[in-house]
């Protein structure tokens, strides 16, 4: 009876806290986009330098929680440059000591990469250090090709990073160096390699970035993307890192994101939380022995946070670097145009699997780990692409992929921008060998990527507003349905044929706040398809959930935004 | 720092907008908000195809001339790139009617269990029967002269007995009529049955007083199936019938068409990106068949509750490969023509005119293989356009991978919030059911017969359809489909496996005969060169919302019974029976 009473309580808390959730989403910027940021290292040209520390803060969820987590960060005195470049004065010039993911590290196919990394933990946590997935990675220095590994103290996976001692807590002993040959392209994870059941799930993971080297034949150049420079007021800037994930063909991409997945139980961080505070304040007398490590209970897990680069949703909608989230700096938001190649690199940081659920296509696997999967047997040079298709991607634990989407709207069977011939300045849509429009005519009008063949085909059987008749459906009475925030009220794409289809096709109330006329996307949800994973504590919407647009040509798509 | 929401506590009234539009619209439905679409011919199908019609033959693209809304379409020319051609690849208009709402299941174990349901409004027989609940327009419409005399006009469902699983077969079996209200006996229940029409148990139901007599506590697990061939249009009637046994929710449904390549964010269901159907209304969703695959359906409301209450659907697309003529036309020169269709082509051999994710690449070489007769002396049928007729099979096998959390049901029927993070699955279902009712139960067709289909839990006797007695004291067949598999030796069998568990990943091992996996989330594993990537396996895994298509090859395998059951061995379960859970037999004759 007790247990109903309390389960009668929650639901006024849950319906409550589930209006709130909604109204936050309201709130949100609309708009924000995305990209793949992260930091360059410094020193000389092929040899990259990345001074790392971990430590100890709070990330924020959208329920309200403040949760005590550990991660990396810049460490004292090193000061990255940004990537993409036009991030670097937008991020607010501050590398984090400690933010979740840890910073993305982005490097070259071929650098030579040395990564310092700083024991900032609070006393009792014991050594930290990194692992870094499919590198050949030297603990210590090499000297004409010969590994010295006498960096930090020995660990069981690698060497670590131990903590300074008591005694001296400004010391200089608390470092781990590695170095490793970047040798390949792709989308990797790095982690804690020390205690790792504790120390990933409080936050000690994050990515690395190899760029190939070569531009492959066929790939658009930084700066000449043609879907990077859609849109009204566009500033000219690439949000790309590089113009291919790998040095192949297919691999060419015109807009990145990077999503990590991670799934977090609060009772782990409220018990290290504990112990550590319980360590810093305790007086030791000859009664009371003081603790001294750690001694947290990571079994059995249950978590109840489900996390994409460190947000639960709606916070991973809002923008890169929120002054918000001052530990949680990268969000998931992405944007695209119709028929943008946009590369997914996607790694499952925690100790679940999560199928992931891209709606509106299929993507294409290129790589998993940064091995590029190619076909079999191929008379082409270089072998044609043999990773699967999914509409479902699966990330499994410490495993990453690359992968390719697009949406272009082929096959609908009806004109997606609500073309109709004999309108003012309706457009021409000149097919090219793949179907679509993508000549500077239709960048001019607006409809650049438009799938031609079903171009001025109607979709309703009835005109509305200047949108045509004599398609094959009769659309609902709007009195009967329920629009969501991110419907631009008409099945159509961008502002003008939103406008043209207004008067008896339904509008959002006060419009769609998430997706704004001037925009006027289409909406796909992306998410977790371990479906309770679209929670935040208990509360739907929330974790691992997303809202992907299709922006119309028109709308220019400012990933710092 | 202060969040977002905790500034819009102070502002509550003015951040909760309300997402009920009011306009009023005279171009869209009217005549009450419960209708149907189902059009006799549309610009892709000009042509009325009678009642049962097979399918038309494939023989490659062909432009028509049609005019649409006044505007001419012509097959020759579009000089002025604003009147592309409708582009035929043959198809047919096929439709379909759901409700949307709540019923009951029984699972092994005796457990009556509540959920929130899809249920069959059109092809109800069909669906009991285990069958595709998708019908050609013709037969979904039902055009009859009424009396036998006069003009042909549109009949739609109509049955002296209501609830349908009655039947005329049993009228004795139908005392009363359902949760609407409708008090009867043996003579007539169905105040909507108009006898100047002929009895069909399978069109589409049109009449709004029906919907709701029939869709009430109706709901089916898995919803119903639903079936088609590339090139088809097909138009999918939506009717939320509201929830009887929780009238405190005014949920909307929708409906997910999951995995559909380029989808429209309107016809997604997804409620944020769109919109969804409000409690006493109808939508329907209008798709083109591009691309054969095993997607799945389900509702895209809340989705960690309404999935996991039961509304998960199956729902495949068969190959054009499957309409070529038997006129000594191979199937790579098929697939040949396909590339003649920018829409159906899939080039990977030139840098410039590729799609990284195009749907079946061209075999690497002609192998000359015909389109012959299956064992049962029918054009064979292939899971994709192989265009080398290696995914060729003999009978279809829709299998649904679920799970229920009977904490989270029971939560569900009542009035309290349910958690999520403690969602626990103990039934672990193949298509709605768990082992032994996989395969059947006393009173089965061809089992032990018994003799009235009244009781709680009692199957069919003229179906496979497992019944559930509910709240109203009626019994409604709501567990239609059975897992058992009947091969003869040499029949292939095509597992269409949809995995919609929304918890946990589920593996399915198969003891003695080889899986052959062929194709996953709706795609022939072939790689861009031509080569066909399948696998042979003896265990497949998936997670939520992932899809795979398995051929089972009994050449060669000695007669007898097989298992299909999970080495995730804890899922073996009947929710507190130690024994069953997800598994069920093969039979090799």
């Amino acid at each position: 009876m007790n247990d109903l009473k309390n389960s009668n309580t929650r639901i006024v808390v849950t319906r409550l806290v589930a209006v709130l959730v909604v109204a936050a989403a309201l709130l949100l910027a609309g708009g924000a986009q995305a990209a793949t940021p992260g930091i360059n290292g410094t020193g000389p040209a092929g040899a990259p330098v990345f001074n790392l520390d971990a430590a100890a803060n709070y990330i924020s969820q959208p329920d309200g929680a403040q949760i005590y987590s550990w991660g990396y960060g810049c460490a004292a005195g090193f000061a990255p440059t940004f990537a993409p470049a036009v991030f670097t004065t937008l991020h607010l010039g501050v590398c984090s000591n400690m933010q979740v993911p840890g910073p993305t590290l982005i490097v070259k196919e071929g650098d030579v990469v040395t990564v310092n990394l700083t024991n900032n933990l609070p006393v009792g946590a014991g050594n930290t250090s990194i692992v870094f997935q499919g590198f050949q990675v030297c603990a210590g220095t090499i000297t004409a090709g010969v590994c010295n590994a006498n960096s930090g103290v020995a660990g069981l996976l690698t060497r670590e990073a131990p903590p300074c001692p008591a005694s001296t807590p400004a010391c200089t002993t608390n470092t781990v160096s590695y170095t490793f040959v970047a040798t390949t392209p792709g989308t990797r994870a790095y982690y804690s390699g020390t205690q790792l059941d504790l120390q990933i799930e409080m936050g000690l993971y994050g990515a690395i970035v190899v760029l190939p080297n070569t531009v492959p034949t066929g790939c658009k150049a930084l700066g000449n993307d043609t879907g990077q420079k859609l849109g009204i007021g566009n500033t000219g800037d690439d949000f790309r890192l590089a113009p291919s994930a790998y040095d192949h063909p297919e691999t060419c991409y015109d807009r990145e994101y990077l999503f990590q997945f991670m799934e977090l139980d609060p009772r782990i961080h409220t018990q290290a939380e504990a112990q550590v505070r319980a360590i810093a304040t305790c007086v030791a007398s000859a009664s009371n022995i003081c603790p001294t490590s750690l001694s947290v209970k990571t079994e059995p897990y249950h978590p109840t946070y489900f996390l994409i680069n460190g947000r639960s949703m709606p916070d991973d909608m809002d923008v890169d670097y929120s002054p918000n989230y001052p530990h949680q700096p990268y969000n998931g938001n992405p944007h695209m145009h119709p028929g943008d190649l946009t590369l997914l690199r996607t790694i499952g940081q925690g100790r679940w699997e999560h199928p992931f659920h891209q709606h509106g296509n299929h993507v294409r696997i290129l790589a998993r780990d940064g091995n590029l999967i190619l076909s079999q047997n191929d008379t082409q040079t270089p072998p044609r692409l043999g990773g699967r298709m999914e509409f479902t991607t699966d990330t499994y634990p410490g495993q990453s992929y690359d992968g390719i989407f697009y949406w272009s709207g082929k096959g609908l069977g009806w004109d997606i921008y609500g073309h109709a011939p004999g309108i003012l300045g309706n457009p021409t849509c000149t097919p090219d060998v793949n179907g679509y429009d993508t000549s500077a005519a239709a960048v001019a009008a607006g409809n650049y990527y438009e799938w031609c063949q079903d171009h001025n085909h109607p979709l309703e059987t009835n005109p509305v507003g200047q949108v045509g008749g004599g398609g094959p459906v009769t659309q609902f009475d709007p009195q009967i349905a329920t629009n969501g925030l991110w419907y631009n009220g008409s099945p159509y794409l961008g502002p003008d044929a939103v406008n043209r289809s207004a008067g008896p096709t339904p509008q959002p109330p006060g419009r769609a706040t998430q997706n704004p006329q001037p925009e006027s996307g289409i909406a796909f949800m992306w998410h977790s398809h371990n479906e309770r994973e679209i929670t935040t504590n208990d509360l739907f919407p929330g974790g691992m959930l997303m809202m992907m647009l299709v922006d119309p040509p028109v709308w220019f798509i400012d990933e710092t935004l | 720092m202060r969040k977002p929401y905790q500034i819009c506590l102070l502002l509550l009234v003015g951040c909760f907008v309300p997402g009920i539009v009011s306009a009023q619209s005279p171009t869209a439905q009217g005549g009450g908000s419960f209708m149907l679409q189902c059009p006799t011919t549309t610009a892709y199908h000009p042509t009325v195809y009678p009642a049962g019609a097979g399918e038309p033959a494939y023989t490659g693209p062909s432009p028509l001339s049609v005019t649409v809304g006044g505007v001419t379409f012509s097959a020759a020319a579009n000089a002025d790139h604003q009147h592309p051609p409708y582009i035929s690849n043959g198809g047919q208009i096929k439709c379909q009617e759901i409700s949307g709402g709540d019923g009951m299941m029984t699972e092994a174990d005796g457990n009556q269990t509540y959920m929130f349901s899809f249920g069959p409004l059109s092809g109800i027989d069909n669906i009991q029967h285990g069958l595709p609940g998708t019908l050609l327009n013709t037969d979904f419409n039902n055009p009859c002269q009424l009396n036998g005399t006069g003009p042909v006009v549109n009949c739609y469902y109509n049955n002296p007995m209501l609830p349908s699983v009655c039947g005329p077969a049993a009228p004795a079996s139908c005392p009363t009529a359902g949760a609407a209200g409708i008090s009867g006996n043996a003579a007539i229940t169905d105040p909507t049955y108009d006898p100047s029409k002929p009895i069909n148990l399978n069109a589409g139901v049109r009449d709004p007083a029906t919907m709701i007599t029939l869709g009430v506590l109706n709901g089916n697990i898995p919803a119903p199936l639903m079936a088609f061939d590339e090139d088809d249009e097909f138009f999918l009637t939506l009717s939320n019938v509201g929830m009887i046994m929780r009238p405190d929710l005014f949920e909307q449904h929708t409906v997910h068409f999951h995995g559909y390549p380029n989808a429209s964010s309107y016809y997604d269901g997804v409620p944020d990106a769109s919109w969804a159907i409000n409690i006493g209304g109808s939508a329907t969703y209008y798709y083109l068949a591009p691309d054969a695959g095993t997607y799945f359906w389900h509702c895209h409301i809340t989705p960690p509750e309404h999935l996991q209450m039961g509304m998960v659907g199956q729902l495949y697309v068969r190959p054009r490969q499957n309409r070529v003529p038997q006129d000594g036309t191979t199937l790579y020169h098929s697939l040949q023509l396909q590339q003649n269709d920018l829409r159906t082509a899939c080039n990977t051999t030139s840098a410039t005119n590729q799609d990284l994710l195009c749907s079946v690449p061209m075999p690497l070489s002609d192998n000359g293989v015909q389109h012959i007769n299956d064992s049962f002396g029918q054009p064979t049928k292939y899971a994709y356009n192989d265009g080398d007729g290696s995914t060729a099979y003999d009978i279809d096998v829709p299998i649904q991978i679920h799970g229920f959390d009977p904490n989270f049901h029971f939560v569900g029927m009542t009035f309290n919030p349910e958690g999520f993070a403690d969602m626990k699955d103990k039934y672990f279902l193949l298509n709605g059911r768990s082992y032994p009712d996989t395969v059947g139960i006393p009173g089965y067709a061809g089992g032990p017969t018994v003799a009235a289909a009244t009781a709680a839990g009692s199957p069919d006797v003229a179906s496979n359809a497992i019944g559930t007695e509910d709240t109203d004291g009626r019994t409604r067949f709501s567990q239609p489909l059975p897992t058992l598999i009947t091969l003869k030796q040499g029949q292939k069998a095509l597992l269409r496996i949809a995995d919609l568990d929304v918890t946990e990943y589920q593996t399915l091992a198969s003891l003695g005969i080889p899986m052959k996996v062929i194709g996953f989330q709706a795609k022939l594993l072939r790689d861009q060169a031509g080569n066909n990537m399948y696998v042979t396996t003896n265990s497949i895994t998936v997670g939520g919302g992932e899809s795979l298509d398995v051929i089972l090859d009994s050449t060669g395998i000695p007669p007898g019974t097989y298992f299909l059951y999970t080495p995730n061995l804890d899922h073996l379960s009947n929710g507190p029976e130690n024994f069953g859970g997800l598994m069920t037999e093969v039979v090799v004759q």
